[in-house]
């Protein structure tokens, strides 16, 4: 049974070191050997699903793609992922591939944008995704593989290779791997996904285009923490701070949007919640015309007035996502900045099949 | 271990679907014609635009019919803006600045 599966690639191998090197003679890898994608192993992640592999998910129609649930689950497994993990890859496809991510965009931009994964709801511990110490670091399976299946969608189904299509200057680690989830059992905070109006008890994925995670340290107080937070946010030199989001803003969307993880422990925060810290941070968030100017984010002469007037760098508080994972030992955060402004892409919440039918 | 195994893989990559289309007839001569101007809205494309422009007017007598500035780079033009080239102007110009 290969019916909807497209077209097929005969292979030999008689051990498993010819099998993945197969894989690079075909081109189909991140730089990492695969798992190859054999119609049997995918079918078993198509079988989790119940979605037909040739359903057309979505598509990039300025590289002229379509993208069916088949590529996705062949790509899934060779990242090597669980079948159970395919309704969150499935997801995360689709969210990339709705409209408001503008995904030909940070899949080809000199930006060098990552796609941000964030898991909420059920399907977390169902699958073991890990929202604690070591974050976006190495060792569990279940974020390394869904996190690498992004990029192998991207590059494989789109066309997003680097040196063609991706145009990426620097980069990140994260465009590797880049899948965390919310710690909700650990905090009194609204969960990321209910903010965003899925329900409580909803399984969902959030995608985000942006620069890699730059730690905060400061203390264990509130306000000192979000006071360095302002200013690592309000830091020359990011996306945030450039001309793209910046230079221009008579235009509506101009601006970025940000991520804060937060680890530490929930009772550090016991007297604010979400809306709280946004209201804190908010105002912050901008640097002054004069400095923007020094950076080159702006073009013109600095005037007097230039110094005392203010551009937000973020526009809106609901630009300002909060994410409470990481570790418990230390307040720490992470700052994730936008690949660019909002106009050019959007972070997408997708609800996902969990648990699947 | 299983020798000589022979295995089916899913290629996991996809082509483009190039639907089939007809190009619009080239301008042999562009001397007074209507140009539609695009701006990509990156750094530099609306001065390269206006001087492509002035020169195009003081040269072969042009004029412009229409200028668009694409709210992002990473945006395709406005499909209304498009057609509207397609009624108003003769030719367009795409400037991608940097």
């Amino acid at each position: 049974m290969t019916a909807g599966l497209g077209s097929l690639v005969q292979a030999q191998w008689n051990d498993p070191v010819e099998a993945v090197e197969q894989c690079y003679a075909l081109g189909w890898t991140d730089g990492l050997p695969v798992v190859p994608p054999t119609v049997q192993r995918v079918e078993e992640f198509l079988a989790v699903g119940q979605r037909p592999a040739d359903e057309v998910i979505g598509g990039l129609p300025e590289r002229r793609r379509e993208v069916t649930v088949g590529k996705v689950a062949a790509n899934a497994v060779m990242a090597g992922c669980q079948p159970e993990y395919f309704p969150v890859v499935l997801a995360t496809a689709e969210a990339m591939l709705d409209p408001a991510f503008n995904l030909i965009g940070p899949s080809s931009s000199l930006g060098g944008a990552g796609i941000l994964v964030i898991v909420n709801g059920p399907v977390v511990p169902a699958l073991g995704i890990n929202s604690r110490n070591n974050l976006f670091g190495p060792g569990n399976r279940a974020n390394s593989t869904i996190g690498r299946a992004v990029r192998l969608i991207l590059m494989n189904t789109c066309a997003a290779i680097p040196g063609l299509f991706d145009r990426t200057i620097l980069g990140h680690p994260g465009k590797f791997s880049y899948c965390i989830a919310e710690n909700e059992a650990g905090t009194h905070w609204t969960p990321h996904h209910v903010e965003r109006g899925l329900k409580q008890g909803d399984s969902a994925v959030t995608v985000f285009a942006c620069e890699g995670p730059r730690q905060v340290r400061s203390s264990n107080r509130p306000q000192t923490m979000l006071y360095a937070t302002a200013d690592v946010i309000s830091s020359l030199g990011t996306s945030m701070a450039s001309v793209g989001s910046v230079g221009d803003t008579s235009e509506v969307l101009r601006q970025g949007e940000v991520a804060i993880v937060f680890a530490g422990t929930s009772d550090v925060w016991e007297d604010w919640t979400k809306d709280d810290v946004r209201r804190y941070l908010h105002p912050r968030l901008k640097r002054s015309l004069a400095d923007l100017k020094r950076a080159g984010a702006l073009d013109g002469s600095i005037t007097d007035r230039d110094e005392d007037e203010f551009l937000q760098l973020i526009l809106s508080p609901e630009d300002i996502m909060l994410v409470f994972a990481g570790g418990a030992e230390d307040s720490h955060m992470a700052v994730i900045p936008s690949w660019g402004p909002k106009v050019s892409s959007t972070s997408v919440t997708r609800r996902i099949h969990w648990p699947p039918p | 271990m299983k020798k000589n195994g022979a295995f089916n893989l899913v290629d996991p990559t996809t082509q483009p679907l190039v639907a089939s289309f007809n190009v619009a007839p080239r301008l042999m001569d562009i001397r007074g014609k209507r140009i539609g101007l695009i701006d990509d809205s990156k750094t530099n494309a609306r001065e390269l635009l206006e001087d492509l422009a002035t020169i195009l007017e003081d040269r072969y007598e042009t004029s412009v019919a229409l200028y668009h500035r694409k709210p992002s780079a990473s945006k395709p033009a406005d499909p209304q803006v498009v057609g509207q080239i397609a009624e108003e102007c003769d030719g367009a110009i795409v400037a991608v600045g940097d």
